[in-house]
């Protein structure tokens, strides 16, 4: 018995070892699926370095680097090209790079090979780094952490199809195909955290209550204030309507959060009842409440810190320009710190909504008993 | 009224009605974090100071509010201190590694073109502020995790005290693998509601698959992600190894 556990584990492992291998054996050598020029950094020279001052008095270097490369598909494989590149120390828009990096490039030929730096090739970082965090969840979490990877990999797909169904369909709202979305997502994540039962269950019914009533609040709180102090300006890659955009941000951005508080809360009510089958409704209200004050803190927090550290490099882009402080804050946090502040609103919500719902599933079960 | 004032005050009103004493201090939390990241930020705009030494120091400073603010100093909260600290140190290396290879730090060229009134040569790492944005993304998490797991294995000792540091160890991972799937999913959709934008861009503006797995921004993006599910797993094993070696005296 033993022996064969141990023999299914090993295999498991080995395909995956081999999937990784080969993935990144891809990912070093996919250039030729590649439209754009790829060229490999064989040699590189620091031709030139100034110092800076810009008109706020913040000093900088910046250096100008030669750099020899090598093209790595289309017709001139394998020939050399010869680039220039700039970059600063503070590398805010430009890089230094090094031996081994890849580029894309593009090719200009007028006797010397010569070319524009376009991009760099992260591919193969990001590939690594999303193989790192799968051995992590896999070794930490086993079951459940493949579970957690399906969940997330499961739930990019369906936003990114969600999203092109709402780009391809004319006449859709994108608030209704999220409230679609965030159903889909709701039940899938929870039935895959949990699997089938009353917990999962219930936990969906008060997901879905929770983060209804939060958007509810935080929606005419903008009607109310005709969405005072909020500043879209600096919304970032805006292509759509930006408030369809920001509402819905918001409603999937807190969902996590509300799924995580509405399982807690009906995992710990059911664990209760049973240990103890005669337990009162007082007392599992009392201890429902306890439990939601202890994590109510903690995932504001998570929400807070997830939203507000984004912003940090462009705010101090904003302050080392000499923009007001005021200014820049409101500018750069307004809508981030709605977001937090509504998805707390969320957390709290689904603290009660989550008790009740999960006493009527305990009390529909006990009838049914 | 200002929008975030009525959602402030609605928040605090609710925090205070289901929380009472404990809910209007896990509502001022939110106020001294928000304190802590203006300062770190201010910090962050002068040269001299290096972000992952600063960033190190925020960690501390936050992760204290969260877990003696909020709860008390107990071994509970002790314990998850320490292991929310060793984690971030570990995930720090492994961060500031990833952004300097990565080259993913400051902003991307669907940015760039409405930055172009700013100076961007302003004399800061950029780099090491990446790789802190990085860290502070993921400390919310890590602390709420790291809280979550010492709490119900203190509970496990006070029940069972005879109960052996390895036997502690198991469960505290026990339970943190029921938490793991829930906790990341917290981080996945709030970083999925964050650029929820960014991704209707790539759709609209037909980005093909290669230019977005090369894209800055997209790299950034997932790469937070990545890291934060990392050193959400991380403090798991860090939590039941360091609350069981503090409780079970051998």
């Amino acid at each position: 018995m033993f022996y064969f556990l141990k023999r299914i584990v090993s295999k498991h492992t080995i395909i995956l070892v081999v999937c990784f291998a080969a993935s990144m054996w891809f990912v070093y050598h996919n250039h030729s699926f590649y439209e754009r020029s790829i060229a490999k950094v064989i040699e590189t020279k620091v031709e030139d370095s100034t110092e800076t001052m810009d008109r706020y008095n913040n000093e900088d270097r910046l250096f100008t680097q030669g750099i020899i490369a090598e093209i790595k598909n289309g017709p001139q494989k394998g020939q050399t090209i010869h680039l220039t590149n700039q970059y600063s120390s503070s590398g805010a828009y430009d890089h230094e790079y090094k031996v081994g990096t890849e580029l894309f490039v593009s090719i200009e030929k007028a006797g010397k090979i010569t070319g524009k730096i376009l991009d760099v090739k992260r591919d193969k970082y990001l590939l690594l780094v999303t193989w790192m965090f799968i051995f992590t969840l896999l070794i930490v979490g086993k079951r459940q952490g493949l579970f957690s990877i399906i969940s997330l990999a499961v739930n990019a797909l369906l936003l990114s199809y969600a999203l092109d169904v709402y780009l391809h369909t004319s006449g859709i709202s994108l608030l209704w195909i999220c409230s679609i979305s965030v159903i889909v997502f709701t039940v899938i994540s929870l039935l895959l955290v949990n699997g089938f039962n009353e917990k999962t269950y219930a936990a969906i019914v008060a997901t879905l209550l929770g983060t209804c009533i939060s958007l509810l609040i935080t929606y005419s709180v903008m009607w109310v204030t005709s969405e005072q102090g909020l500043r879209y300006e600096e919304m970032q890659f805006i292509a759509r309507p930006y408030k369809m955009v920001f509402m819905a941000g918001l409603f999937i951005g807190s969902l996590g959060a509300v799924m995580d508080v509405a399982i807690t809360m009906s995992s710990s009510l059911f664990e209760l009842f049973e240990k103890n089958k005669n337990i009162s409704v007082k007392a599992l209200k009392t201890s429902g409440m306890e439990i939601g004050k202890d994590i109510m803190g903690t995932m504001t927090n998570v929400l807070f810190f997830a939203y507000v550290s984004g912003s940090i490099p462009m705010i101090i882009l904003y302050l080392k320009n000499a923009s007001p402080v005021g200014f820049t804050l409101s500018m750069n946090l307004s809508l981030e710190l709605a977001r937090a502040l509504a998805g707390g609103i969320g957390i709290v919500l689904t603290i009660p909504i989550g008790l009740y719902v999960t006493l009527f599933f305990l009390y529909r079960m006990r009838a049914k008993a | 009224m200002n929008v975030l004032v009525w959602l402030g005050i609605i928040l605090f009103i609710l925090m205070r009605l289901i929380g009472g004493k404990k809910g209007t201090r896990s509502f001022l939390a939110i106020f001294l974090n928000f304190g802590v990241v203006l300062i770190s930020i201010l910090f962050l705009t002068t040269p001299k100071v290096n972000p992952i030494i600063f960033i190190v120091v925020a960690c501390i400073v936050i992760s204290c509010i969260n877990l003696f603010y909020i709860n008390e100093v107990n071994s509970k909260t002790i314990t998850a201190f320490i292991s929310t600290l060793v984690t971030i140190v570990i995930l720090l290396l492994f961060i500031v590694i990833v952004a300097k290879k990565t080259m993913i730090q400051g902003f991307g060229e669907e940015e760039v073109e409405e930055l172009s009134i700013f100076s961007l040569y302003i004399g800061v790492d950029f780099v090491k502020i990446a790789a802190a944005v990085m860290i502070m993304a993921a400390i919310g998490a890590i602390t709420d995790t790291a809280i979550a797991i010492s709490s119900p294995m203190s509970e496990i000792f006070l029940h069972h005290p005879t109960i052996s540091r390895k036997e502690l160890f198991t469960s505290g991972i026990r339970i943190g693998r029921d938490i793991l799937g829930t906790s990341a999913n917290t981080m996945f959709f709030a970083f999925f509601g964050g650029y929820l934008g960014l991704l209707l861009w790539f759709q609209v503006f037909s980005y093909s698959f290669g230019e977005i797995v090369n894209s800055k921004i997209f790299n950034a993006e997932m790469i937070s992600i990545l890291c934060a599910g990392i050193g959400i797993s991380l403090v798991i094993p860090i939590t039941s190894w360091v609350t069981a070696f503090i409780l079970v005296k051998e």
